[in-house]
């Protein structure tokens, strides 16, 4: 019997067994489920509650101040609004928007947050005479004003690591349009399901099903912002089901005004070169110039179209099929009763409306790179990339786009294809780099020339080894001898330095040998003093490149680039002042906190009466010295610069000045061979071009109560009459006058 | 003749006498002081810079001055101001260089000399 009952019972515990096995295997997979959508929710939540877009940096450009006086022309505006993608109408312009009323011209100003200073929109009238603002008015109140500030251009931007661009928009910023159309066109039951929509995927399903392949989606907008945010674009059914399992859980997490403004700000929208432009805020001001509070029916319609298929209904590759898309979308629309019948005609019948082109992503990239190479040392590449950073820039599109024009001028003088050319302009006043180039191509982003290119600069270096001369006993009538020279260097090698044109001069004063830029005289003055003397002011401008000082480099063979010869003239053109040259004046994160500010610095590193003479000397050069072209083109006015010309003529220089411009142009080779061309019939031919375009006030000396003006004849360095037709009024200092008078010259 | 009269005609004295007498090629000029453009823009942030002083919103009264020195870099006032600024927020070394770029800008005969020379003083004991 108990044999028997044991045999009974074994069949009984196998169901029990099973079911049990069957109980645990339900248990482990409710819980893998549990783990699983635990890990799907921690996902979420890494994106929500963390950045959840890695935002671009951007770059903005100098604010332009406009007042009454100020010096531009109606053209010079529009070009700047042309870059903040305003767009010119006819009617009153909404914000981002201008129009011509005759010579003037009238703007409604975007609001801007000025990192503390938020300055609402605002419609202007700007009124011109020739080449100047005559005055501005307030349209609304018909108000004078003395001073507006224009938002600032954004003259490019530091990308995530996937190429994503993308602006956000807030909840409360989304147009209940936009909204209104996305759920009419893609979702028609978003506010009723919780994520996933049953019968939308059937029916996708036996639409996929009859037609053999995929022609209907019936994922809902809270699918689509799983897949677009957390998922591949693979199509897998595994992929379905973490689509449906993460719009469940978003639905149970966020609101729907949440997940649509998620989904807004998330799509993919268009493609522009590497640049894969997100959102619909960033399409719209790509697209039409316009934010998207300024959309009209028939933009939101080609907008929310082309999310079916970015490619497919690009507007630019593609624009009659996107024409199309767009009028079946304002059908919809019209059917859904978002549209009266009015409207729809209108809308429909209404071209495209898109710019005629996009713009480019990065146009001044010699600038973004000298940029991001002063912002490294305060942020790293992932936070530039990735924390939305704003980074105000002291660069001016204008005078940029008056350095391109000018260099390309300038360039087809010498017709040498493998010419090239680095340009830095800047305001010695203030230290702001206002533009910059760095090889012919200028929207090239190739080797930074006028960063990287380590040249010799040649007698760029005599205007600081003047000054170190006039330190000691010498002044500006100082008689010099220009004769041969032999110096036995510290490797026992002799050198003998020659003048540029071969030839001996004899004797003179030392301006006449400065202005016609003779060596022999210098390299005299200098081993006799004048080089210690050098190497520490290059010390103070952290300029002096080697521990052991060659005579040598009293004849420029100190190598530089033109950005750092810029900042050498920076200090000579603000009379011994040094002001860092700067490209950024400030940086705030995104909800616009200010994180680093540049202040404005100004270190008295040299005597400004001796700089004073210096300057003269510079203006001596272009009157008539080796730059005396400059007097020949730009007659009646005053200029002050300095030619180089390194051996074999392989670099050519030009450092000068005007009343608020230094711009100093180098020209050469990237191989170093020979251009055949000095600093005269070079470098300072496009100085010229670029001048010419950009325009300029005289320089003007200061003035200096230390100083003594006299008369003197530059041959012999004598006091001649003031009425001397052939003298040279020069500064002294006090006390120091040229004590022998000479016949007038 | 009131002394400002007085010191307008000899100051035109010297200018036309230098102009007759001046070599044909030396074109440069020294500084006539004339009224410059965008000259109420700057007076509109100073004052701005004035008022945020007053509130010791120094960061501001920064930003107001830089942007009326980028109008006008040659003005005096907006230096002397930037010293006041840097000098209440207690940066010796920015008072100083400020007030240093101010006198070079200021003429001897201006009442701005003897502010410089006092803001100097001050900058000195921070």
């Amino acid at each position: 019997m108990p044999r028997k009952a044991k045999r009974k019972k074994k069949p009984a515990a196998k169901p029990r067994n099973n079911r049990r096995y069957a109980g645990y295997l339900l248990l482990g997979a409710l819980a893998a489920l549990a783990i699983y959508l635990g890990y799907l929710n921690y996902l979420i939540n890494a994106r929500f509650e963390g950045d959840t877009w890695a935002l671009p940096s951007r770059v903005y450009a100098r604010a332009l101040d406009i007042f009454p006086g100020l010096v531009l022309t109606s053209d010079q505006l529009e070009y700047e609004l042309g870059l903040s993608s305003y767009l010119r109408v006819d009617a009153e312009p909404l914000p981002g928007q201008y129009r011509r009323l005759g010579g003037s011209l009238e703007l409604h100003a975007r609001a801007f947050d000025f990192s503390g200073e938020l300055q609402p929109a605002r419609l202007l009238q700007v009124f011109f005479d020739k080449d100047r603002v005559t005055a501005l008015t307030d349209s609304s109140s018909g108000v004078d004003l003395s001073l507006f500030r224009l938002p600032p251009v954004i003259i490019g931007s530091y990308y995530p690591g996937n190429g994503e661009d993308r602006l956000l928009l807030s909840e409360d910023e989304v147009p209940a349009r936009l909204v209104e159309t996305l759920i009419a066109v893609e979702d028609r039951k978003f506010n009723q399901h919780y994520g996933i929509d049953p019968r939308a995927i059937a029916r996708a399903l036996l639409a996929n099903l009859e037609a053999g392949k995929t022609v209907q989606g019936g994922s809902t907008l809270t699918q689509q912002l799983a897949k677009n945010m957390f998922l591949t674009p693979e199509r897998s059914l595994l992929r379905k089901v973490n689509e449906a399992f993460m719009a469940l859980l978003l639905e149970l997490r966020f609101s729907k005004k949440t997940i649509l403004t998620a989904y807004v700000n998330e799509v993919f929208l268009l493609q522009q070169n590497r640049i894969a432009v997100h959102g619909f805020a960033r399409a719209s001001r790509m697209l039409f110039r316009r934010s998207v509070e300024h959309l009209e029916a028939q933009h939101i319609a080609l907008l929310v179209g082309m999310v079916k298929g970015p490619t497919r209904y690009n507007p630019f590759k593609a624009p009659e099929t996107a024409r199309q898309r767009r009028n079946l979308v304002l059908k919809i629309m019209f059917d859904q009763g978002l549209l009266q019948p009015q409207e729809f005609e209108t809308a429909s019948a209404a071209p495209l409306g898109i710019v005629d082109r996009l713009p480019g992503v990065n146009p001044f990239p010699a600038y973004l790179d000298l940029v991001k190479r002063q912002l490294q040392s305060s942020y790293s590449a992932e936070e530039l990339s990735r924390r939305g950073l704003r980074v105000f820039t002291t660069f001016d599109p204008l005078v940029q786009r008056n350095l391109e024009l000018g260099l390309e001028r300038g360039l087809q003088r010498f017709a040498q294809p493998d010419l090239q050319a680095a340009v830095v302009v800047a305001d010695y006043l203030n230290g702001d780099v206002q533009a910059l180039v760095s090889d012919r191509e200028t929207d090239y982003p190739g080797f930074n020339r006028a960063l990287m290119a380590q040249r010799p600069i040649g007698s760029l270096i005599k205007p600081l080894l003047l000054y170190s001369l006039l330190e000691g006993e010498l002044t500006l009538a100082s008689k010099v001898k220009d004769e041969p020279i032999r110096i036995r260097q510290s490797d026992g090698k002799i050198w003998e330095p020659r003048n540029y044109d071969r030839e001996l001069h004899g004797e003179m004063s030392l301006y006449q040998a400065f202005i016609n830029s003779y060596n022999l005289p210098f390299v005299r003055l200098g081993v006799d003093g004048g080089l210690e003397a050098l190497a520490q002011n290059l010390d103070k401008i952290k300029l002096l490149k080697h521990d052991v000082i060659y005579p040598s480099i009293l004849l420029g063979t100190t190598a530089m680039s033109a950005y750092e010869v810029a900042q050498l003239y920076q200090v000579i053109a603000n009379n011994g002042y040094f002001t860092p040259l700067t490209t950024i004046r400030s940086v705030s994160d995104q909800q616009h906190q200010t994180l680093e500010r540049v202040p404005l610095e100004s270190h008295k590193l040299f005597d400004q009466a001796r700089m004073i003479q210096v300057q003269r000397a510079m203006i001596g050069v272009a009157e008539s010295g080796t730059a005396n072209y400059l007097a020949q083109r730009f007659p009646g006015r005053n200029l002050a610069g300095k030619t180089g010309t390194t051996s074999d003529a392989r670099d050519s220089w030009f450092a000068g000045f005007s009343r608020r411009l230094l711009t100093v142009v180098w020209l050469g080779r990237d191989d170093n061979k020979p251009i055949n061309l000095t600093g005269s019939s070079g470098a300072l031919r496009l100085w010229s071009d670029i001048m010419e375009i950009q325009g300029f006030d005289s320089f003007k000396l200061s003035h200096d109560g230390s100083l003594e003006w006299r008369s003197i004849n530059p041959g012999n360095g004598g006091l001649v009459q003031k009425s001397c037709t052939g003298g040279v009024l020069l500064p002294f200092p006090q006390g120091r006058l040229p004590d022998t008078r000479s016949a007038c010259p | 003749m009131s002394l400002n009269r007085l010191i307008i005609l000899v100051t035109l004295v010297l200018v036309l006498g230098a102009c007759t007498t001046e070599p044909r090629f030396n074109r440069y000029q020294v500084p006539t002081g004339q009224t410059q453009p965008g000259q109420s823009a700057v007076e509109e942030l100073q004052g701005k810079a004035r008022q945020a002083l007053e509130q010791q919103a120094y960061q501001q009264a920064i930003d107001y001055l830089q942007r009326a020195i980028k109008i006008e870099p040659r003005n005096p006032h907006s230096w002397h101001y930037l010293a006041e600024t840097y000098w209440r927020s207690g940066d010796k070394r920015r008072c100083i260089e400020m007030v240093e770029r101010s006198f070079s800008y200021s003429s001897s005969a201006d009442d701005l000399e003897q502010a410089n020379q006092r803001l100097m003083e001050q900058c000195r004991q921070i």
